[in-house]
């Protein structure tokens, strides 16, 4: 092996350097080129590197001379660290793995690592988010096919005719059932933005219907209000929405979609359209908005998805 | 060795510093996992599409070359044919959930991986190794007709030689592309000043699809060739330090 041969000190000095200080000399400091002190005299300073050079130029390493013994005995120690770190690893990827979880407890332990894992990301997600920061619209003629993804069969119509929108935890303390009409005081927004699916796709659409701003305007929700569980009785699904993004100038209570009604398989008579979110909290025949202290329900995070799901 | 009166020397050369050589392994693991839950993601919908096949429905041309690999190695089954490719390089089809709890602690764990090496490569200053140079593009090719065995070793009196360091101060950018378009799909609507600056939502999805292929493209010969140049080149990932001391690779 090519290490074996016995290479002749070339290092300047007693060479006695310990191993530790061969370690810390790894930080090498790009010394002179050998040999331009020697060539150094008083009157004439030696010629010093510009900075480019010295930032940019590469510099061979200084030999050193160690005692072998001592070599040895560290290599061993690393090579028995770096073992210690591929069995971690290997136990790391058996536990991590889904497909070889029998046993309910080590299931348990994954589901609260990868939880955490995911709160974390939601945490960063939150951060990033600012209901100042208006996300990219579109212009009409950037408008894509919008997939119809609800994950049940599409609802038929014999809902529509009995539709209603329940509030319930307003600051009146009385719940408020409203009709298409009721929401017709509240300004009419139009908006063209994407719409970013869980699965990777996504598509621009244009929007058409109210400020969810406006609707908490309008029926204030209690004070101490920090979410608003949003509901379909229709298609039994539900998610959850923090009240700074319902507050975000783009959040729309949306009834029409490319300038028509809703259509049954994009949410009609009424749905959320949350830019800033993935398309799964963008909850289509939207019957229930219930506004609560404590974070609610969510179809999706049940199911091992996000809960806060910020684009 | 214990009637040896002298103490027995060695002359040996610092070669990576300690977070170079941390990171370097900590990627092994972190990017497969990063590649099998990635393309358990890329399952949920391919990035490279075509209108649906009349008989198997599929659009995913990555779906299709592995049925073309499962054909032709004895699978029967048309859907295990199908889901031949994501069975066996991701963690499955029907793991969206799952593949992206897994990609989302990697990818910080690759971000914290590539953080040390930018720190490891500054404080030791071996980042000045990989820098390109005069004469680089020559001698590449001079390395490949070399490994071709179509011509001699270039002599090389630099840490490595000029395709080392392309590959070598490429791959680092191949991350720092890997993690920007990353958090461009991941964040386009707060971050969509980075969204743009891969032309779109769609455009950040392609480029971080294809830098998986770009580090599958270094890897692969990678592993070859440094385990052909031999144990001093293995043995100094692990321990920082290599026995070559000077002497110009002939």
């Amino acid at each position: 092996m090519s290490d074996e041969e016995v290479i002749p000190s070339e290092s300047e000095g007693s060479g006695r350097e310990g191993l530790e200080e061969a370690e810390a000399d790894a930080s090498l400091e790009a010394p002179l080129p050998p040999g331009s002190l020697a060539d150094a005299r008083d009157d004439i300073p030696p010629p010093r590197p510009s900075i480019l050079h010295r930032l940019t130029i590469e510099t061979q390493a200084e030999p050193h001379v160690v005692e072998a013994a001592a070599l040895r005995k560290q290599t061993r120690r690393d090579f028995l660290l770096f073992g210690a770190g591929v069995a971690a690893t290997a136990a790391g990827a058996w536990w991590l793995l889904p497909k070889h979880l029998d046993s309910v407890a080590v299931r348990a332990s994954r589901e609260r690592f990868l939880n955490r894992a995911l709160t974390f990301d939601d945490d960063v997600a939150e951060a990033l988010y600012s209901r100042n920061r208006i996300v990219q619209t579109y212009s009409r003629k950037d408008v894509t096919p919008l997939r119809n993804n609800y994950h049940n069969p599409t609802p038929g119509p014999g809902y529509l005719s009995t539709w209603s929108l329940t509030l319930t935890g307003l600051a009146s303390g009385r719940d408020a059932v409203l009709s298409l009409d009721d929401l017709r005081p509240l300004a009419r927004r139009e908006q063209i933005t994407r719409l970013v699916c869980v699965e990777g796709w996504s598509a621009i659409a244009w929007w058409g219907g109210v400020r969810f701003a406006d609707l908490l305007a309008a029926y204030p929700p209690h004070p101490r209000a920090k979410w608003a569980a949003m509901e379909s009785g229709v298609t039994d699904y539900y998610v959850s929405i923090d009240l700074d993004t319902a507050r975000h100038p783009q959040s729309l209570l949306a009834t029409h979609h490319d300038g028509a009604p809703l259509t049954l398989a994009h949410g009609a008579p009424l749905r959320l359209v949350v830019p800033m979110k993935l398309g799964l909290k963008n909850i289509k025949a939207l019957t229930k908005i219930a506004y609560m202290e404590n974070e609610p329900r969510d179809f999706w995070a049940e199911r091992g998805y996000s809960k806060y799901d910020g684009l | 060795m214990a009637d040896e009166p002298a103490v027995e020397e060695r002359a040996i050369v610092a070669k990576h510093h300690l977070l170079v050589r941390l990171s370097h392994w900590l990627n092994v693991p972190i990017l497969a996992a990063m590649i099998v839950s990635g393309l358990a993601i890329y399952w949920a919908s391919p990035v490279h599409q075509h209108p649906p096949d009349r008989i198997t429905g599929s659009r995913d041309y990555l779906a299709d070359a592995g049925a073309f690999v499962a054909r032709h190695i004895g699978v029967r089954d048309v859907k295990a044919q199908r889901e031949w490719f994501y069975n066996h390089f991701s963690i499955g089809v029907f793991q969206l959930a799952q593949a992206l709890r897994l990609h989302w602690l990697f990818a910080y764990l690759f971000m914290l991986a590539g953080l040390m090496y930018v720190i490891g490569i500054f404080r030791s200053g071996s980042y000045r190794a990989v820098l390109p140079r005069r004469g680089d593009v020559r001698e590449s090719f001079a390395m490949i007709r070399y490994y071709l065995r179509l011509g001699k070793h270039p002599v090389v009196t630099s840490k490595y030689n000029a395709l080392q360091r392309g590959a070598y101060a490429s791959v680092p950018l191949f991350g720092v592309l890997a993690i920007a378009s990353g958090w461009a799909m991941h964040k386009p609507a707060q971050l969509g000043w980075l969204a743009r600056m891969f032309g779109s939502y769609d455009g950040a999805r392609f480029i971080h699809f294809w830098t998986m292929w770009a580090f599958i493209a270094f890897a692969i010969p990678h592993v070859f060739l440094a385990i052909a140049d031999g144990w001093d080149t293995l043995r100094s990932m692990v321990t920082g330090w290599s026995a070559r001391t000077g002497a110009p690779h002939e």
